[in-house]
């Protein structure tokens, strides 16, 4: 009681991939769930998109560079189009994948985009963050929980396939494989190939083909290279040994394995075709987007059911990575908690965990782990925000936690000197309790301590104003488990 | 009419029908609490033998609370047969007990009689019956009903599926609803109290409820047990609603603090048959209790008995497909120990079924009642044997979130085994289809939630 | 061979074996406690089975049980013996049950109260029997405790704070240690005084009503036990009014229940109870009137 019961969040991904980009706006509820005699806890409810953008090419430069300048007038054009103005926008993610996160300039990009708007997650994704990000998109994440299954997504877009696991809701493993429905690209007026990727040249050679630029195609001679690169996602998915082909194609290590997959998905721009074959494709068809999509995805699902792999419909195809990226990075801390808004939002603070078993029970060793872990960050004469992140659930009563503020405080000190707030993100509901407690200690400084979060150490966390009259704040947890590369 | 009684040379004079009426009263903490009840053993048996030569016309004449006054004794005398109650307002209430008991009245004798009693009357011969008298009497009586399936019918035991979870979490809700189907428990109705009663919540949980249901073809019925007024609305936005829930009693300023009145139950009735998704005819569920009143001050000084028995006389009005009775729900200071509850349970059992409602009972109890395990299992036993048409089902026996303890999934599944009763008809051919069940009996994959899965 | 060899070299055996570690000290050979036909004093005690025990024989999707397990409290997934319960959930049962009713009918120990400093006086009801079926007596105070209040109480700071046993004597000495301290911490920082607390027996809510015209406080804060549920019998609610008297209504109150270690940590809702406080003085209201406010 005591606060908002509603709260709309407006976030935006935008999906710069090898051959579309894409931009969704959603809008994310955050309601307290809490019956009415409760002390509150929102949680956020609702996700809706409420503007998807058309699939657009990724524009390329004639340097067969991403074109920053073009993508950032196409992301301008966008928010206009959306009718939503860059202000207006609470959180979000661009997120860079695919062959157009191995360009040199993919950096620019970020650099570009994230000028829309300061509050935005900006990652250079590498496989496994993609992975994830489109296994949540495409529903895999929300069928595996619901089912209480696992479930294999594999978001095939024009240059990687993505294979996330999902295990009763949570990212078990992932691996990314350079196969796409663009590694091969063919004018479909002439027939003829208009450009060969790298990875293609393997599997060309793998097939035994020898072609090059100009070449004429048939039909069969696609269907040959799509039936490789299916069976390689099959090998993959541990039907089989790993063939030289697949070790090569593989971008990162590949799947673990030490589980049973229940379930297949498959989402982005080659699902489509997946889960509508036509069953007398053309090479005029299968070469409509002058690429070989649209055969990949007829040859994938004629495998996998010759085989008899049980597939499942994704909610999201084509966007599943935008709008995982647009609707599933952000999230809410608990509802008690104790946040000084004049310094927030802050973004990308690193968190160090001084410990990694239980919290020790007596100041000085709490203070002297702080301490350490703030040297581990900074040199002395370059001190910057920190945020301590305190993990575990054990129960702690009234004394212990005045304890634990004491120690923080003290271990702190060079960082309240400098001026910068004291930040904790805590596991344990205690957000609050001990928030005050350290202001009793110290009323001047500036504090953030928020709870029901897990970080781990070397997450960078971004924290927005409190929503919901005070009660809660957005925050977005971004781990280098995930390859995120900060800006 | 004579309100005076001699036992042992000591006269007992009693001050009204209301009165003789609530010292016959079998002990009850909420009579004694309001200052109703006999002060002595020998008072008590005074009161019953007073009562027991009173004609039925006497109490017609003397309702407990005025025509004019109360909602609830309108529609009790309102939907009375008059000319059934003129063949036998002469009988007393001695004449009505033998007559209810004697070997040649049966089920159609004794519902025919229905028609021409007034709940007071039902109170009162129940009044004179000893708890093997009630078990006897009820198990002549059993009242089906349709929704979307048939409870009730001869021979078979039926459950709510009944999934509380203290936060209304659908994975959680879900969780306990499986373990109640893979028990053979949830033909009677899956039904859940919400923790949040608005509209909102309620289409949360109910398309969760509903989904199942539809997933695994399941023939049942669904109920989210909010507010009438909710589930109204929540048909009106075109969510699913089967059944239409609430809790009535019987004093009409006790239905005003529920927030109901007569109209409101028809409105919500005639909802139900327009905007609701079930088949019918029987589209309504009550609950009940005795104690209600007494707990909401609404008593009128008429004892916590004979207002169950006139909340069953507005029940009867909406032909209901369910009526589930909640007695050691309502708390110590109506119903104290765990006699005292299945005394209550077997009255209410009795009275519910004499109205010709198809009664079901929630064998419970509280924990700051003098009542544990051992009670409630003696009291599901015997309302089983007496014919109940349902009980509830609850993981373990206790519910999460309303924090009392009722029938658990094991009970229903047992009491099925014990007095060889068997599943509603199309449910328990679900039940084989999924494998849960084999010739009436739980095979090796029943109690386990994960069958529904994978 | 006589017995007392026999006993020697056994346990000589005995020693041996658990010095290299191959037996475990705590699992005694049962050949010599039945031999000796006395209690094993150094046994470890038997326990209850944990809660979160899964007893469902040969389950289909073990995960899909471990996931259900954590998504409820329910007494789900216990497993069965014929229909009937197994062993082991029965005991749980009857040991949770036997916490609650424990919880209602025991009293708060005098040492407990000696320890938090809080001084004790009671409702005008005069036992727990006549607590529990007189629901109304419990909100009521004799004029001689009202002297006792004013006599060994504080008058007219802003936060008059009460414990109240209810329903439940185990939620006060489970939780108060935490809460109060903690409480008091958010309102004294906030520059709000505070009354000293003390305690009620045989209390319902409704005593507030009796309590803050005597103290004449603006904010009365009442912890009190609720009625035990089987998952746990720690529960405590606190009910909070602005200027309650016999006129108030229930929709007047504010409440925030589900103050325990598995629910809202006590020290944790005793600073969120803080800022309720601070905004009930702030805009001179409670119960409904205060959410909509903040709505």
């Amino acid at each position: 009681m005591g606060t908002s019961n509603l709260q709309i969040i407006q976030s935006v991904g935008i999906d710069i991939g090898t051959s579309t980009t894409q931009f969704v706006v959603s809008r994310l509820t955050v309601k307290n769930v809490a019956p009415g005699s409760l002390v509150p806890r929102f949680a956020i409810t609702d996700k809706e998109v409420t503007y998807k953008s058309d699939i657009h090419f990724t524009p390329i430069d004639s340097n067969n560079r991403v074109d920053a300048d073009k993508i950032f007038a196409l992301i301008r054009s966008e928010f206009n189009r959306a009718g939503v103005s860059p202000e207006t926008i609470d959180t979000g993610a661009v997120i860079i994948t695919g062959e157009t996160a191995k360009k040199e300039n993919a950096r620019s990009i970020s650099a570009k985009v994230a000028g829309f708007a300061g509050d935005f997650v900006v990652a250079t994704a590498g496989g496994k963050l993609e992975s994830i990000i489109a296994g949540k998109g495409s529903g895999a994440s929300d069928l595996s929980r619901r089912d209480y299954t696992t479930v294999a997504n594999i978001d095939i877009g024009g240059g990687t396939a993505n294979v996330g696991i999902f295990k009763n809701g949570k990212a078990l493993d992932s691996c990314c494989i350079n196969v796409g429905g663009r590694l091969l690209q063919v004018d479909q007026a002439t027939g003829r190939v208009i450009a060969v990727s790298e990875p293609m040249k393997s599997i060309l050679d793998d097939c035994d083909l020898g072609l090059a630029v100009g070449d004429l195609v048939t039909l069969e001679i696609l269907g040959r290279i799509c039936r490789r690169m299916s069976m390689v996602i099959l090998e993959c998915l541990g039907t089989g040994q790993l063939s030289p082909l697949a070790e090569q194609l593989l971008m990162t290590a590949p799947l673990r394995l030490d589980y049973d997959i229940d379930t297949v998905m498959v989402s982005g721009g080659v699902a489509d075709h997946v889960y509508a074959p036509c069953p007398s494709m053309t090479l005029a068809h299968a070469t409509q987007y002058g690429d070989i999509g649209p055969l990949f995805g007829m040859e994938l699902a004629n495998l996998f059911q010759a085989r008899t792999v049980p597939m499942a419909r994704p909610t999201e195809t084509i966007r599943a990575t935008v709008i995982g990226a647009g609707a599933q990075t952000v999230d809410v801390s608990g509802s008690t908690i104790l946040a000084d808004d004049e310094v927030l939002p802050f973004k990308n603070v690193p968190v160090a965990i001084p410990f990694s078993d239980t919290i020790p029970r007596d100041e000085t060793t709490i203070a002297k782990g702080v301490t350490r872990s703030i040297e581990n960050f900074y040199e002395k004469d370059s001190l910057d925000k920190i945020a301590i992140g305190l993990t575990g659930t054990q129960y702690l009563s009234f004394k212990e936690i005045q304890v634990l503020a004491r120690g923080l405080l003290k271990g702190l000190a060079p960082i309240i000197q400098a001026g910068f707030p004291v930040i904790i993100v805590l596991e344990a509901d205690i957000g609050k309790v001990l928030g005050q407690s350290m202001k009793a200690i110290n009323s001047r400084m500036n504090i953030v301590c928020v709870d029901q979060l897990l970080v781990t150490e070397g997450d960078y966390v971004d924290i927005g104003k409190s929503i919901a009259g005070g009660t809660v704040v957005p925050v977005v947890i971004k781990s280098l488990v995930f390859e995120t590369k900060q800006i | 009419m004579n309100l005076r009684s001699k036992i042992n040379n000591q006269i007992f004079t009693f001050k009204s029908v209301t009165d003789v009426l609530a010292k016959a009263n079998n002990e009850k903490s909420g009579d004694a609490l309001v200052g109703l009840a006999a002060e002595t053993a020998t008072e008590r048996v005074a009161a019953k033998l007073c009562l027991s030569k009173l004609q039925l016309k006497d109490i017609y004449e003397n309702p407990v609370i005025p025509y004019e006054e109360d909602e609830v004794t309108r529609i009790i005398y309102d939907d009375v047969n008059t000319a059934i109650y003129k063949k036998i307002c002469n009988w007393s209430v001695s004449e009505l007990r033998e007559y209810i008991l004697s070997s040649k009245s049966g089920q159609n004798e004794l519902l025919n009689i229905s028609r021409g009693l007034t709940s007071e009357m039902i109170a009162a011969v129940a009044k004179l019956m000893s708890s093997m008298d009630l078990v006897y009497a009820s198990k002549k009586i059993k009242v089906a009903g349709h929704c979307n399936t048939t409870i009730g019918l001869p021979g078979t035991l039926s459950f709510r599926n009944q999934p509380n979870h203290p936060t209304d979490d659908v994975e959680g809700v879900l969780a306990s609803l499986k373990e109640g189907l893979s028990f053979g428990c949830g033909d009677a109705v899956l039904g859940l109290n919400p923790v949040e009663d608005n509209v909102e919540n309620f289409e949360r949980v109910m398309m969760a409820i509903v989904g199942v249901k539809e997933k695994y073809e399941i023939p049942t019925q669904c109920c989210i047990l909010a507010h009438i007024t909710t589930q109204m609305q929540a048909a009106k936005n075109g969510i699913p609603v089967d059944l239409m829930f609430q809790s009535i009693a019987g004093t009409e300023s006790a239905n005003t603090a529920f927030g109901i009145s007569a109209s409101m139950l028809q409105e919500a009735r005639e909802i139900a048959l327009k905007l609701g998704t079930s088949t019918g005819p029987n589209v309504m569920y009550f609950e009940t209790g005795q104690g209600s009143e007494i707990s909401l001050d609404c008593h009128h000084g008429v004892d916590e008995m004979t207002l169950e028995a006139r909340t069953y006389g507005v029940g009867r009005r909406y032909s209901p497909f369910m009526v589930n009775n909640v007695s050691g729900f309502i708390g110590p200071e109506t119903i104290y120990t765990g006699k005292e509850v299945l005394r209550a349970d077997l009255e209410d059992l009795f009275m519910g079924k004499l109205h010709g409602l198809p009664m079901g009972i929630a064998p419970c109890y509280t924990n700051h009642m003098k009542a544990d395990q051992d009670d409630q299992e003696m009291g599901t036993m015997l309302c089983a044997m007496a014919g109940a048409n349902f009980f509830m089902g609850v993981s373990g026996g206790d519910d999460c979130m309303l924090n009392y303890q009722d029938t658990s999934f094991h009970d229903d599944a047992s009491i099925r085994e014990i007095l060889n009763l068997r599943p509603a008809p199309e449910f328990e051919k679900w039940l084989e289809k999924m494998g849960i069940m084999e010739n009436g009996r739980l095979t090796d994959r029943a109690g386990d939630p994960s069958i529904f899965d994978k | 061979m006589d017995n007392q060899i026999e006993k020697d070299i056994v346990e000589s055996v005995l020693a041996k074996l658990l010095e290299q570690g191959i037996l475990n000290p705590s699992a005694k050979p049962t050949q010599e406690a039945a031999n000796q036909n006395t209690m094993d004093t150094d046994c470890e005690p038997v326990t209850l089975e944990p809660m979160d025990f899964i007893g469902v024989e040969n389950p289909h999707n073990p995960e899909a049980l471990k996931m259900m397990r954590k998504s409820t409290p329910a007494r789900i997934l216990m497993g069965r013996a014929g229909a009937r319960q197994r062993t082991a959930s029965l005991l749980n049962f009857q040991a949770d049950h036997a916490a609650a009713v424990d919880a209602v009918f025991k009293d708060v120990s005098d040492a407990f109260l000696a320890e938090h400093n809080l001084f004790k006086v009671k409702t005008i009801v005069k036992d727990k029997d006549e607590y529990l079926m007189k629901p109304e007596l419990g909100k009521k105070l004799s004029e001689e405790t009202k002297r006792e209040i004013l006599d060994k109480g504080e008058k007219g700071k802003q936060v008059q704070i009460i414990v109240v046993d209810g329903l439940s004597s185990t939620s006060i000495e489970a939780n108060i240690a935490d809460v109060m301290p903690a409480l008091i911490q958010g309102l004294e920082t906030q520059g709000i005084t505070v009354a000293k607390p003390f305690f009620i027996q045989y209390g319902r809510v409704g005593v507030m009503d009796d309590v803050a015209p005597l103290v004449a406080c603006d904010v009365i804060v009442e912890f009190i036990g609720e009625r035990p549920g089987l998952i746990t019998a720690d529960s405590m609610s606190a009910y909070m009014a602005y200027r309650p008297d016999h006129n108030t209504v229930e929709a007047e109150r504010t409440v925030i229940s589900n103050i325990h270690r598995g629910g809202t940590p006590p020290a944790e809702a005793g600073a969120h109870l803080a800022t309720v406080v601070k905004k009930m003085i702030d805009n001179k209201v409670s119960g409904v009137k205060l959410a909509e406010l903040m709505r």
